[in-house]
């Protein structure tokens, strides 16, 4: 059954006194959408923020990617250019975005891992940096068809709705075709409509797009009826794990999220 | 998503494609019709002359509005780099505009009330230069968010090329010491981008302040090694010339001693104009591929860019490399142009006017940098001519006793009003101008 297509174990993240992530252990199945969710200041974004080698966590350390077909990784010894480039995509909580650019350059920043163009190429224009930039555009005309982005096209992505930029981020790391694709709130600041929207277009990337999702969430009940696999963080710690139905049950969780009784 | 959702389709209601002939023809004929005009009307009054240009002026620009693709675009149209029909229009009009523009300036017309004339072309000849070392700033400065002051090193790093494969082993190629330079100027353009993998804004001008002292100490060594205090002439035998074997193309006749060398504005023109276009369009295109769009990515946010598989410090790098070529080849023309080179020619002058250029100009915007550049050398002598020949100002005594201090003064102050009022620069108020005009175009006959 088992067939993860990330694995991290003892994994602590240290900032001076403070252990945002305290040697927690877990991993995604391949093709499955993992939920990571816990309250404020649970260190859910430290983790994602280690895992795509923002961070560097303490040593002791393991982080393995799985790519499909090849060879077991240690994301630990690469860059994060360089796990981008292995297929791990990732958003950002307060958007990521080239706010100056329009959406069609932030959508074809997404394909920088499979064109090729090199600088004089492009500056010469030359056929061949043509035809990849016309594949590359085929590429992104798909991600724009998907996310209903085609009448945003030319417009700086600095000027458009919240809503619309997170779909342009995400547009973005679809863009990349990744085999995991690990989504930082994408709901978050979202009204209940977009929500949803936000959640059918996870679902067509999974589906369609063939990806492995790894999900930060706040909301409960958006976590609960999307994900197959939960893990609980708080305060750094990994606190329960398993289905979402089981989550819910967990008084761990319960304690997590709504407080504990305090006997008077 | 449907057609119907897309309120651009909505807008282009009936799509509609011109054929090959018509896509091109306004711009052959921008092409072509400058040498005709420049060829046979020698003996027509300058008056009527102007009054065709206009004449052909307006129809290529309305031509090429019309024969433009409309309605939902392909691919490959939609990536032109003229793609509306403002854009082509301008494009064309740019284009008959500089050819036709030397034919104009080298015919003896006197203008009323002495506007100068004569210097008119020597202006334009800098303009040109300007540009093409202010664009490629910009494109590292405000494009790629890379805040460097070392431009003036590699201007100056082109003149040692320009003296060392243009002068001392060539003895006048420029068309030689213009690729060595491209190539000296990116390696050292790399090295000197260095400090920008570990320093940011302002500590990263410091560091390359500091460089653009370490090249005027090289220049000034080079100098006194080989040339002594008189510094390197590029004039007279150092001249640039086209070689032998290219003197059957049209235009080109050779003096008495067989040789077609280049001086005076006319013939510099021609040599000046074409590089400065086609390094400028070279630039343009980097920015509308893969490694321009990097730059841009590393400009906003350099840890997302890296976790689009960007590799930052390569895309900094190569940003300085780009940019620093560019910056040396308009070294090599700009010595060859002004003809010597000597102790005193760079200074930090020289960067801040770089910096008033692209500022004024237009931050990060190539278009920029050449409105910038045309500012920057035009105002003095608009300044001048009113200071001599305007009634209203030729009186005024303190003007004419502080020439040089009252132009600084007007500059700094222009500068000033643009960053207060349009911080886009001259290049923003020229968008904000066509996307009016074309508005209102559009709104006349639709």
């Amino acid at each position: 059954m088992s067939d993860p297509i990330l694995s991290f174990d003892d994994l602590t993240v240290q900032f001076g006194g403070v252990r945002a992530c305290d040697s927690i252990s877990g991993s995604v199945e391949r093709g499955s959408l993992f939920a990571l969710i816990g309250p404020n200041g649970a260190g859910k974004t430290t983790l994602v923020n280690a895992v795509s080698g923002v961070y560097k966590p303490l040593p002791g350390a393991k982080v393995q990617f799985h790519p499909n077909g090849e060879p077991i990784k240690d994301l630990l010894s690469y860059r994060p250019y360089q796990i981008a480039r292995l297929g791990v995509a990732r958003t950002f909580q307060n958007l990521g975005l080239f706010m100056g650019e329009n959406v069609l350059t932030n959508l074809l920043l997404g394909r920088y891992i499979h064109e090729h163009t090199r600088l004089i190429e492009g500056g010469l224009f030359t056929r061949r940096a043509v035809k990849r930039e016309l594949a590359a555009r085929a590429a992104i005309e798909r991600v724009v068809d998907l996310l209903d982005l085609g009448a945003f096209k030319r417009e700086p992505v600095g000027d458009l709705p919240y809503g619309v930029q997170k779909r342009v981020e995400f547009g973005r790391v679809l863009a990349m075709e990744p085999e995991l694709l690990m989504l930082d709130e994408p709901m978050a600041g979202m009204s209940v409509d977009e929500k949803q929207d936000m959640i059918r277009y996870i679902y067509s990337a999974q589906d369609e797009l063939d990806m492995t999702v790894f999900l930060i969430e706040h909301d409960m009940g958006v976590v609960m009826s999307i994900a197959d696999h939960v893990m609980v963080l708080d305060f750094g710690q990994k606190i329960a794990e398993g289905t979402p139905a089981a989550m819910q049950q967990d008084e761990r969780v319960i304690a997590a999220y709504l407080g504990t009784e305090v006997e008077v | 998503m449907t057609a119907t959702e897309n309120p651009a389709a909505q807008q282009a209601d009936q799509t509609y494609r011109p054929s090959t002939l018509q896509r091109f023809l306004p711009f052959v004929v921008a092409a072509v019709v400058p040498f005709i005009l420049g060829a046979t009307t020698d003996d027509l009054n300058f008056w009527w002359k102007a009054a065709i240009t206009i004449a052909i002026l307006a129809l290529v620009a309305r031509l090429a509005w019309k024969w433009t693709p409309r309605g939902e675009l392909t691919h490959r149209e939609d990536m032109r780099l003229w793609r509306t029909p403002s854009d082509r229009s301008w494009a064309a009009l740019t284009m008959f505009g500089l050819l036709v523009l030397p034919f104009i300036l080298a015919s003896d017309f006197t203008p009323p009330m002495d506007f100068p004339w004569a210097t008119w072309f020597a202006v334009v000849n800098l303009v040109l230069i300007f540009a093409m070392g202010a664009a490629a700033f910009n494109l590292l400065v405000g494009y790629s968010g890379q805040i460097s002051l070392a431009h003036v090193a590699f201007l100056a790093l082109g003149s040692i090329v320009g003296g060392i494969v243009g002068v001392q082993w060539s003895g006048g190629n420029m068309w030689l010491a213009l690729p060595a330079a491209a190539l000296a100027g990116a390696v050292v353009g790399a090295i000197s981008g260095l400090p920008a993998l570990r320093l940011k804004h302002l500590y990263l001008l410091l560091a390359t302040f500091g460089f653009h002292f370490v090249m005027m100490l090289v220049w000034r060594e080079y100098l006194q090694e080989y040339f002594g205090f008189v510094g390197i002439r590029f004039k007279g035998v150092n001249s640039p010339r086209i070689a032998s074997w290219l003197h059957w193309l049209p235009g080109i006749d050779p003096d008495e001693n067989g040789e077609f060398i280049i001086t005076g504005q006319f013939r510099w023109y021609w040599v000046l104009m074409p590089i400065t276009v086609l390094s400028i369009l070279f630039m343009v295109n980097v920015i509308r591929t893969r490694e321009g769009r990097a730059f841009a990515a590393v400009r906003d946010r350099d840890v997302s860019a890296s976790l689009l598989g960007i590799n930052v410090a390569r895309s900094k790098l190569m940003a300085f490399a780009l940019s620093s070529a560019v910056v040396a080849m308009s070294g090599v023309l700009a010595s060859f142009y002004i003809g010597s080179r000597g102790e005193d020619s760079f200074n930090v002058q020289t960067v801040l006017n770089y910096a008033i250029i692209i500022v004024v100009g237009g931050f990060s915007s190539i278009q920029g940098a050449i409105f910038g550049s045309a500012f920057f050398w035009f105002l003095p002598e608009w300044f001048k001519w009113a200071r001599e020949e305007l009634w209203f100002v030729r009186d005024i005594e303190f003007l004419s006793d502080y020439p040089s201090e009252i132009d600084l003064a007007i500059k700094g102050f222009l500068v000033v009003i643009i960053l207060m009022f349009k911080p886009d620069g001259l290049a923003g108020m020229w968008r904000d101008f066509k996307n009016w005009l074309s508005r209102s175009l559009a709104r006349r006959n639709p």
